[in-house]
């Protein structure tokens, strides 16, 4: 990590994005249609505490981001029917300042911003755990569920994996997998989401594949699990259309020979595309389980080959 | 599955702009030509959308030619064919 304002940046603007989009619309929602009252949010309320603040700078950047992380999968466990609420023109401030959704961006120095965000986090955790609190208490959620949930969440970002490993040692899969998409995934017992139609885009001996949302940040989230920060940021977005290589080379480490040509696929929402990589040379002997431990996410979105790791700027 | 009004390898150029149409096609490639590779229907989105759009055609484009650059590389994007006009003039009935 040698950018710290991007990462405080993305972490400021994530926690805004989330808070106002996915968690705060659905205790108005839950509250709306009488599930829990006000009241009983008040009553399961405990003070958040205040945030330990150890380690150097970029050990407490780290320490926001896996924060940011169990605040996000936090709201996804509370959820009774999901929804998402649309970006409108009006909660963008388009026709008056006054309907913005509005967040107090935290200022002055690095360390100071770092500070306040973690702050902030932990009163937001605070009132997901009320949130959280108030609807078991009111029956509309059990632990039983809650760890159910828990667990699917995260089975998420492997079911990339389990996808993929399945590709290379199976063909007709592969073939099934790039023909019908969302189709195929079921065989693997995996849900197959809903969010249109799944590209696949395969890597060849002279062809590599990477995929953005150059309009937003579409992706299989459903399927495959949060895309990282930098996925949803301009410094990404911008780059990778225009001068993929270099994207790859700089803020990736993945220097990929001349002889390779790169696809760059922007999503436009109907389909949302991940990459099937190569199977690395080497891995014959290898079983179905251990190939998967190869993949990681960036591998699905063509930033990394799989067995070696990502380094992100 | 309604008809395609385009066939792969058809050169195509992006319209520059089309108020009424589906906004999700990127500012970048606006104006600009690329081939059709590849028929992929009309999509259901029903999360994204408010109504059926037009047959979605995904279409390559050569990253020199859109940014002016010597990346040797490929663009890909699934455009709706609204949104899409032939870059040599309609072709002739064979």
């Amino acid at each position: 990590m040698h950018d710290f304002e991007a990462h405080v940046q993305a972490v400021d603007e994530d926690l805004e994005y989330y808070r106002t989009k996915r968690f705060e619309p659905r205790v108005v929602n839950t509250i709306r249609r009488g599930r829990i009252t006000f009241y009983d949010l008040l009553s399961a309320f405990q003070p958040a505490a205040t945030p330990p603040q150890e380690g150097d700078l970029e050990q407490r950047i780290r320490a926001l981001e896996d924060r940011l992380d169990e605040y996000v999968k936090g709201i996804g466990l509370t959820g009774t029917s999901d929804f998402v609420i649309e970006d409108g023109r009006k909660e963008r401030g388009d026709y008056d300042e006054w309907f913005r959704f509005a967040k107090r961006h935290p200022q002055g120095t690095l360390e100071e911003r770092v500070a306040a965000l973690a702050q902030e986090l932990e009163e937001q955790m605070a009132v997901l755990q009320a949130f959280t609190a108030a609807l078991i208490e009111n029956g509309r959620l059990t632990e039983q569920d809650l760890a159910y949930r828990r667990e699917r969440a995260q089975a998420g970002p492997w079911n990339g994996a389990k996808i993929v490993a399945r590709a290379w040692v199976d063909p007709e899969f592969k073939e099934r997998l790039i023909a019908t998409g969302r189709q195929a995934v079921r065989e693997l017992d995996i849900p197959p989401g809903r969010l249109g139609k799944l590209g696949v885009a395969e890597d060849t001996e002279n062809v590599h594949n990477v995929v953005v949302c150059t309009l937003c940040s579409c992706y299989p989230h459903d399927l495959l699990g949060d895309t990282p920060w930098w996925y949803k940021h301009d410094s990404y977005k911008q780059r990778i259309v225009r001068d993929p290589r270099g994207t790859l080379r700089e803020m990736f480490d993945l220097d990929l020979p001349q002889s390779t040509e790169i696809h760059v696929h922007d999503s436009t929402s109907d389909i949302r595309w991940m990459v099937l990589p190569q199977r690395p040379a080497g891995t014959e002997s290898m079983s179905e389980d251990q190939l998967a431990e190869l993949v990681t996410r960036d591998c699905l979105i063509g930033v990394a080959l799989p067995g070696v790791p990502a380094k992100i700027a | 599955m309604p008809d395609h009004r385009f066939r792969v390898g058809d050169r195509v150029r992006v319209l520059e702009a089309n108020p009424s149409g589906n906004p999700r096609t990127p500012v970048h490639l606006r104006g600009k030509t690329g081939t059709i590779v590849e028929l992929c229907g009309t999509m259901e989105n029903p999360l994204d959308h408010r109504d059926v759009y037009p047959p979605l055609c995904k279409v390559e484009f050569a990253i020199r030619e859109v940014f002016g650059t010597d990346s040797p590389d490929k663009l890909f994007a699934d455009i709706h064919e609204e949104w899409l006009s032939y870059a040599d003039g309609e072709p002739r009935e064979a």
